[in-house]
């Protein structure tokens, strides 16, 4: 069974993460994704080099362009600008992550693909939005992290804010939106019969990621302090130290929850505890209830603690770290871990499809390497001969 | 569309399909979405994350329990394209997909769970920090051996959120072709797992054991480079940068008989370098001297990159945030003006907006009810 986008073809002018992260959801829903790549490519520059290498390739690359066909075409040729005219008249989706004015250039601007096919959906990602005071700044994944705050709410209660130390957050929240907006306006084109421009920028969508602390801090006026393991709005939820020495995590987020914590914990005294009678008192007295609370799950080990939070339907959890996960029931059953053969890097792990179709299932596929389709997409297209390869 | 969820991934997944124009039922339990206790701080007496969140939606409150309550929502459902849910937490086998299939074969029935429709903990309620936990989000803050530190931002919730919008669109599109809707499951757990697939690449058999996307997570934490006021991100990465003229300008000439000079040198800065965790300090060291803004400017003009890390307040003062509107101001009767971040989209066609605030508990139940009939 082809998945939910079967026949809906992606034009994917996108390089680094956040562009090619967009069109990766999209191949994994079904579309046909053609990546565009220079027939001059340089591997050891793929991924903008950053290591980790596999093969000599950055990780990046080959994590970023599952799911996709790869196609070589130089735009600044007329010859390979015609194919690329060919194929958007059979495409109905244009990516592409550039910075503002280099589109038109390449003859690939809004106006001029919507010239040749009026159904087409562009869309357009930017670091800091099209205009205004920031516009041509380079755009990267740590830049927006650190300009929007989405480091400066982490951190050990009292201490520093630290940095998320994993890369790629804001590209591929980004690209995740961008792959949102393109899948809207899908949606709307069946209605309007017309494509129509998206633009996103890396400053709106980190915003969007982050919205619910940020709308703390707009009511509040005051900048967030690091909490360690703890939620800003809701308590108890945190994560506790064990009889074992492990971590249990656990989330009491309503009434209800709190009412049967305090039964699992035999503690009738919490509940009525007027400093613990309501969420919002909780959270005032966070510290108070965690220094009750924290001989407690020390006097039990951890798997105690999963085994009774999930008994009375309280959310919980314990870390777990690659070595584990991948061998992780939770993580295979569902198919959120795979490990697909690729082209010219073997087997790599990848977080498998998020969603699971009941009718129309998604998969997640290799990498190709670059240009690995061009005969196979210019026969279908039949329009003659691609520029020769030259480099790679 | 119908939203039978509470908290965050749910009700964000509705917050996004409402901004993009959708008619977005909330079916509130007579106490109301749990999320709307969530706090400090509230507005009136109701939290700033479940105005944020529940903006463009209105709001019927309903008793599942009751034989009324429960035929509503059945009513609801049957002539609705889109519902989410999530099962775990649902108070009535009755409101499931089977059941609900069988009411309305066209609707796409989206169920958000914490951790996964199968395996042994599908039937968990979904939490934030659990799914952070188990998916390893943590392992990404803090020091390996020590308290577990989250991420501030519900990175599961809204991830799960976003997927969850991916999925129902494309199941509204697939519609189309097959004739009917399906079931589409998203959790807070897959949707952790998926975005942090360059590492799970980068544990592939890789050609040497360094670099951000495999051995961050075993550095300790990174906390910016302080300067004598606030703290700066710099890089050096590209290939014009003048070292020479930067120990010149930021007057370090002694780091050159420092024993981690040739780690030192090597170094391109960023926090996520291969030795930028071992000469930190040698950087902070000579930043110590100057603000923020004047190591931002010696380094720009030595070929560097430079940012300035932001937290909320300075970052919604920035030029840039208020040229783009990141920040709106909606007004609600009874609390105010609210400001919430805006839609991230930009459509040429059919633009998002912010059609109505966040509603009271049950504040559309007779509307809704009238339009039933």
């Amino acid at each position: 069974m082809p998945g939910p986008l079967a026949g809906i073809r992606v034009f994917d002018l996108t390089m680094w993460m956040v562009g090619p992260w967009a069109s990766t959801q999209l191949g994994a829903l079904g579309a046909d994704v053609i990546h565009i790549e220079h027939p001059n490519v340089d591997w050891g520059t793929l991924g903008a080099g950053v290591p980790p290498r596999v093969n000599g390739t950055s990780i990046g690359y080959i994590a970023w362009n599952m799911n996709k066909r790869s196609l070589f075409l130089d735009l600044k040729t007329a010859e390979d600008r015609a194919i690329a005219h060919a194929l958007l008249k059979t495409c109905d989706v244009f990516l592409i992550n550039m910075r503002p004015g280099v589109a038109e250039r390449l003859g690939m601007g809004y106006e001029q693909l919507a010239a040749i096919n009026p159904r087409l959906v562009y869309c357009s990602i930017t670091g800091w939005g099209g205009d205004g005071p920031m516009a041509d700044r380079p755009g990267a994944d740590g830049y927006a992290n650190y300009f929007t705050g989405f480091w400066s709410v982490n951190g050990r209660p009292g201490g520093r804010r630290e940095v998320y130390r994993h890369f790629t957050q804001m590209d591929g929240t980004t690209g995740l939106l961008a792959a949102q907006a393109v899948l809207m306006a899908l949606l709307a084109r069946r209605r309007t019969g017309r494509g129509q421009r998206i633009d996103m920028n890396m400053v709106q969508a980190s915003a969007a990621l982050q919205a619910t602390r940020l709308a703390e801090f707009l009511a509040s006026g005051n900048a967030a302090e690091p909490l360690g393991s703890a939620a800003y709005a809701t308590a108890p939820d945190q994560a506790f130290e064990c009889e074992d020495r492990l971590y249990v995590g656990v989330s009491v987020t309503s009434e209800a929850e709190w009412a049967a914590f305090c039964g699992l914990m035999e503690r009738p005294d919490l509940m009525a505890d007027a400093r613990f009678s309501t969420n919002v008192e909780r959270v005032k007295h966070r510290e108070a209830l965690a220094a009750l609370l924290e001989p407690v799950f020390r006097s039990k080990p951890q798997y105690y603690w999963m085994e009774y939070l999930g008994r009375a339907g309280i959310p919980c959890g314990y870390p777990l770290r690659f070595e584990q996960l991948r061998y992780h029931q939770q993580a295979l059953e569902n198919g959120y871990l795979v490990r697909p053969e690729t082209s010219g890097w073997g087997r790599i792990y990848s977080g498998g499809p998020p969603w699971s179709f009941s009718e129309t299932p998604a998969t997640w596929t290799g990498t190709p390497m670059p240009g690995e389709h061009t005969w196979a997409i210019l026969d279908e297209l039949k329009v003659g001969a691609p520029a020769p390869a030259t480099g790679g | 569309m119908v939203e039978l969820v509470e908290g965050v991934a749910g009700p964000a997944c509705g917050l996004q399909l409402g901004d993009a124009g959708a008619d977005v039922i909330k079916i509130e339990p007579l106490a109301g979405d749990r999320a709307r206790g969530w706090g400090p701080p509230l507005m009136g007496d109701t939290s700033a994350v479940f105005l944020a969140l529940n903006r463009n939606k209105r709001s019927i409150a309903l008793d599942l329990a009751s034989a009324n309550g429960f035929e509503t929502a059945r009513r609801l459902l049957a002539a609705a394209d889109v519902v989410i849910a999530e099962p775990a937490r649902l108070p009535d086998a009755a409101l499931g997909y089977e059941a609900v299939a069988a009411l309305n074969p066209q609707i796409v029935y989206c169920a958000v769970s914490g951790f996964g429709p199968k395996g042994p903990w599908a039937g968990l309620p979904a939490g934030e920090l659990p799914a952070q936990l188990l998916a390893e989000a943590t392992a990404s803050l803090g020091r390996p051996g020590e308290p577990p530190v989250r991420a501030g931002a519900d990175l599961g919730g809204m991830y799960a959120a976003i997927y969850g919008v991916q999925g129902i669109c494309a199941a509204l599109l697939a519609r189309d072709v097959i004739g009917r809707g399906q079931r589409v499951d998203v959790s807070l757990f897959g949707s952790l797992l998926a975005m942090r697939s360059t590492l799970w690449g980068a544990h592939s058999n890789p050609d040497e054991w360094w670099g951000f996307h495999l051995d961050s997570y075993v550095k300790p934490p990174d906390h910016g480079y302080q300067c004598n006021d606030l703290p700066i991100y710099f890089t050096l990465a590209r290939m014009d940068a003048d070292r020479e003229g930067l120990l010149r300008d930021l007057d370090m000439e002694w780091v050159r008989e420092d024993p981690l000079f040739d780690q030192f040198i090597t170094d391109n800065g960023g926090g996520g370098d291969r030795y930028s965790h071992v000469v930190h300090h040698l950087w902070e060291r000579a930043f110590a001297k100057f603000t923020a803004a004047e190591v931002m400017a010696i380094i720009e003009r030595n070929g560097g990159i430079t940012f300035p890390m932001n937290d909320y307040p300075r970052f919604v003062e920035q030029a840039q945030v208020q040229h783009l509107g990141v920040i709106r101001t909606v007004d609600h009767p009874g609390i105010g003006p609210v400001r919430m971040v805006a839609p991230p989209w930009t459509f040429s066609g059919t633009p998002a907006e912010i059609r109505r605030p966040a509603p009271r508990l049950g504040e559309h139940t007779d509307e809704v009810l009238r339009e039933l009939r």
